[in-house]
């Protein structure tokens, strides 16, 4: 009976949660001094009748509290969220694709991440204070602090002559959505190793620093050393009492930083003109593509808390001892 | 679950070195390597971002050489796609780019500090009404707000600091909370509400000493989030106007120093982010390790206990015989 | 032949900033068949690192020297892989705050289980079986086997681990402090567990605690250590009315006395370092009946009756008479 009530209670956080962010985002792009933000049907070389549907749609030349209503009806109801003033063509679609895009490229570069940092976390606690924890645990910090695009721009010096820097342009919308011959898929997993790597650089540092953090805190735990005193020999101990506590934080962090790393693939998705939200958020500032911007930064919002919402019930899988 | 720990623990209390006074921030800066090396790192960018700017051969602005040259005896560091001297705005943007990181932590420390500490005083509904504000804002990528609050309300130096400094309190903010909150029950402070004294009295003189050394250990790790994300938003070309490291890295991008073969004009920057970020994880890390030591002993390792052998015994009898 | 017997064990530490710790001073006592024995001290005076030696659980910064032997067979010579198989099967442990000795999230019958499987004593469902009747033998229903540590009480987790303990029939088990922070309904069960274990399985038990009246009711002897030492080892009755060491009787008359006739006498000082070797007798600094040699010598430990040893200059002939006149004033 407690553990459905802690699921319902996730469930209503995230709901409220994307309420929140939803109406945020209104008040950013609306509600805020700035006309040229406020207008959606300023499409620059919109049709008249393009410019009518929208005003019609979004309520334009009604009161503020009218649009809110009706910038909630288009967006959960009719999944609108209006026109990009680059190409006229619906956000919706655009971004969906984009997203995909970058959902690949954030997944690759994530695995590496978390095997890279689970390996040398887990390495670095098991040898503590010894020359591999040392060395270990300095380079993820090194990592960690040089700057994302930093080390993009690093690897395409030390590797341009090797693995193709950019040149995914929107055509990559297709990308999941089958039809893909055997050498668009190399074509895409070779465009893709560079961007990939560069967010795996940037993020194992901190994944190691928790793997070590939480397999040291669970060596020194109790039911490892009554696991001991049971004659339990090492290696079933790690791998059968320690591991599977230190998973539980481990898993939360990664779950958590997903979300997250959706947003921080920008600066890598800049870098290797990449095709994703990111990439979609620097071109709408550029241009000042204002429902591109919005429609973006609300997508990433959501992922967020979905990913956040998806953490929580990990972790609620994983330890029986939440109740609440 | 008592293990041999306290046993040495005991034998070796008489040895504990007392502390030598002064806050425990000095304290730990004093005995810790790893601090040293950071106060180390950040004060050299610091004493350049101050000093630099009356030292620099050339101006950060105006071209003096070609573009993209070699670092030579007259371009210590090359230039850049401009032809600007690459030393010399190295040490303006510095100057730029520590103003905002150190500002903008200072926002967050102020903001942040000021709400854990309502919240974890007042407890009740302010409590739980603030933390619910945090974790919605938690839930927004910073990177984009930022973006997004930069766009709509211009780029400006001040406009940068806020909006970095608005988006990180919310660690801030937790972290002091959750030590305002035991501190709050602690012996001394539950004995000060008794004898009447205010709200305002108690959280002055008691709970602010006590919270400052973890409220300076967050704020040094929010500095180098903060210079961090001042180079994103230049990238973004949404950053402070002039000269940063920020700006520098994404000037090179722009002009494809990368493939220039012009690594002179981007690793200096990205390397003094690195640099100092790494700086001030080094000293905020060990001012947290020292606040909250975990005496973390781990019961499994590859060396086991050993069984004197008889050949020790005899050695230390031949030794005692000897000496 | 007793079913635990230790023959001078030591035990030395490692220290972080150099030097050595010695722990455990040559420590010799035996154990029978059915006997509960009771082992006190102060905090830090090597009873726990005692038990952890017995087990072979100490750390790496550890050296032992000396015997253990379980019905006549040596476990200690051979280091932790030698000694790997004797435990749990041999000699198990009920540590200290057992409340967190249990992985939370794991349930309590498949660690129980765990030893069993591993051991080979059984498996599948008989260890199941199995699980649930140690579970009852503790007083807890053996449905509670599918249940997380976190939905048991305090008492109720520490007999959990009393059962996990008894999981392959061990001959020993070792109690370190096995009622500290329950409350007195619940340690009065717990206790009356321990007794009764001795006599139904024949087990030998060996009891660690800083609690002189819990050693008084469920003990029949008792070793009282000091610094790392032995200072005198009787049955309980006779180290409460006639204490051969300066230290027991101060120790029985610290004790709050429950008909509140006794004064409460604290020990004035603090035990000597252990880092350092040692001249003379260790608790010479405390001690309310020193005189010249025990700051040169240090005391044997010397049978002074039957089944009675004692490491004190006051045993000896000529000084007898201090002795008595000491005990016949500490005791009530």
């Amino acid at each position: 009976m407690h553990r459905a009530d802690y699921v319902i209670k996730r469930i209503a956080f995230a709901l409220i949660t994307v309420f929140v962010a939803i109406t945020i985002n209104f008040i950013l792009f609306r509600a805020l001094p700035g006309s040229a933000v406020s207008n959606f049907s300023r499409a620059p070389h919109a049709s008249p009748e393009l410019r009518a549907t929208l005003t019609h749609e979004f309520g334009l030349d009604q009161p503020l509290w009218k649009q809110y209503v009706l910038y909630l009806d288009q967006l959960i109801v009719h999944r609108n969220m209006g026109v990009s003033f680059a190409d006229n063509q619906p956000v919706t679609t655009e971004l969906a694709g984009k997203l995909k895009n970058t959902l690949g490229m954030v997944f690759v570069g994530t695995l590496f991440a978390i095997v890279i940092g689970i390996v040398t976390g887990f390495v670095s606690a098991w040898r503590r204070s010894g020359v591999v924890d040392h060395v270990s645990t300095n380079t993820a910090i090194v990592f960690y602090a040089l700057p994302t695009q930093f080390i993009g721009m690093m690897l395409i010096f030390l590797f341009a002559k090797y693995l193709p820097t950019a040149g995914m342009r929107n055509e990559v919308n297709t990308f999941f959505s089958g039809g893909s011959t055997w050498s668009s898929i190399k074509d895409i997993g070779l465009h893709m190793m560079l961007p990939a790597i560069t967010l795996a650089l940037t993020l194992f540092g901190e994944y190691t620093l928790v793997v070590r953090s939480a397999m040291l805190e669970t060596l020194g735990e109790d039911y490892v050393l009554t696991a001991r005193a049971k004659g339990l020999p090492q290696r079933r101990i790690v791998v059968s009492h320690a591991l599977r506590n230190a998973m539980l934080p481990i898993v939360t962090l990664v779950a958590l930083s997903l979300g997250f790393i959706v947003a921080g693939a920008i600066l890598v998705e800049i870098v290797f003109s990449w095709p994703g939200i990111g990439q979609a958020v620097y071109e709408a500032v550029a241009t000042r593509d204002y429902p591109m911007l919005q429609g973006a930064f609300l997508v990433l919002t959501l992922s967020v808390v979905f990913f956040n919402f998806i953490a929580d019930l990990l972790y609620f899988k994983l330890d029986p001892r939440i109740t609440e | 679950m008592k293990t041999v720990e306290p046993a040495i623990a005991e034998g070796t209390a008489l040895e504990a070195r007392p502390s030598k006074g002064g806050s425990p921030v000095v304290q730990v800066l004093r005995e810790r390597k790893s601090a040293l090396l950071g106060l180390f790192i950040v004060g050299f960018f610091v004493l350049v971002a101050v000093i630099g700017p009356s030292l620099a051969p050339y101006s950060p602005n105006v071209p003096s050489g070609p573009v993209y040259a070699a670092p030579s005896a007259h371009h210590v560091l090359g230039t850049d796609g401009s032809g600007v001297d690459v030393l010399s705005e190295m040490m303006y943007g510095g100057r730029t780019s520590l103003i905002v990181g150190f500002a903008a932590a200072l926002v967050a420390m102020i903001v942040g500090g000021g709400i854990g500490v309502l919240a974890g005083y007042s407890g009740g509904a302010t409590d739980v009404g603030l933390m619910r504000m945090t974790d919605y804002f938690l839930v927004i990528p910073d990177l984009v707000l930022m973006i997004v609050i930069a766009t709509v309300f211009g780029p400006s130096l001040s406009h940068v600091i806020l909006v970095i400094g608005l988006l990180l309190w919310t660690t801030t903010a937790r972290i002091v909370r959750s030590q305002v909150k035991s501190i709050r029950e602690r012996v001394y402070v539950r004995r000060a509400r008794s004898l009447g004294a205010s709200h305002r009295r108690i959280v002055v003189q008691h709970i602010l000493p006590q919270v400052a050394p973890l409220l300076i250990a967050t704020t040094v790790l929010t500095i180098a989030y903060a210079i961090f994300d001042e180079s994103a938003l230049a990238f973004l070309g949404v950053g402070v106007p002039g000269i940063s490291w920020g700006t520098m890295l994404e000037h090179a991008f722009e002009r494809t120093a990368m493939t220039e073969g012009a690594w002179w004009a981007f690793v200096p920057p990205g390397l003094a982010i690195g640099l100092v970020v790494i700086g001030c994880y080094l000293m905020g890390q060990a001012i947290e390790d020292a606040l909250n030591p975990r005496l973390r002993v781990a019961h499994l390792s590859i060396r086991t206990w050993r069984v004197r052998s008889p050949q020790t015994v005899t050695d230390e009898l031949a030794k005692d015989e000897a000496g | 032949m007793s079913l635990l017997a230790v023959r001078d064990l030591h035990v030395w530490f490692d220290l972080p900033h150099g030097g050595r710790l010695h722990a455990v001073q040559g420590i010799t006592f035996e154990v029978e068949v059915g006997e509960r024995l009771g082992l006190v001290g102060e905090s830090g005076c090597g009873k726990t690192t005692a038990l952890l030696a017995l087990m072979g659980l100490l750390p790496p910064s550890a050296e032992v020297e000396g015997e253990v032997l379980i019905d006549g067979i040596e476990i200690l010579r051979g280091g932790e892989d030698a000694m790997r198989p004797h435990r749990w099967t041999d000699i198990a442990m009920v540590f200290q705050g057992a409340m967190n000795a249990l992985n939370p999230v794991k349930t309590v019958g498949s660690q129980i289980v765990e030893p069993m499987e591993f051991h080979g004593t059984a498996t599948g469902a008989a260890a199941k079986r199995e699980a649930g009747d140690l579970l009852q033998l503790v007083g807890i229903p053996a449905s509670a086997a599918d249940r997380y540590p976190h939905e048991f009480s305090g008492g109720m987790r520490q007999r959990a681990a009393i059962a996990m303990a008894l999981a392959c029939e061990p001959k020993v088990l070792l109690a370190d402090e096995p009622t500290t922070a329950l409350d007195v309904m619940v340690q009065a069960q717990i206790l009356q567990l321990l007794v009764s274990l001795t006599h139904d399985l024949g087990l030998a038990v060996m009891l660690v605690t800083h609690d002189l009246p819990l050693v008084t009711q469920v003990c029949e002897r008792a070793v009282v250590m000091y610094a790392g030492r032995t200072a005198e080892s009787a049955p309980v009755d006779t180290l409460f009315h006639d204490p051969r060491h300066p230290y027991t009787r101060l120790l029985f008359a610290a004790t709050p006395d429950l008909t509140g006739d006794s004064e409460v006498v604290s020990i004035p000082g603090a035990p000597p370092r252990l880092d350092r070797p040692l001249v003379g007798c260790p608790f010479a600094s405390r001690c309310d009946r020193t005189f010249d040699r025990c700051r040169v010598d240090t005391p044997e430990l010397v049978m002074v009756a039957a089944r009675h040893q004692a490491a004190c200059h006051l045993n000896d002939a000529e000084h007898a008479h201090e002795m008595d006149a000491a005990t016949g004033g500490g005791a009530s």
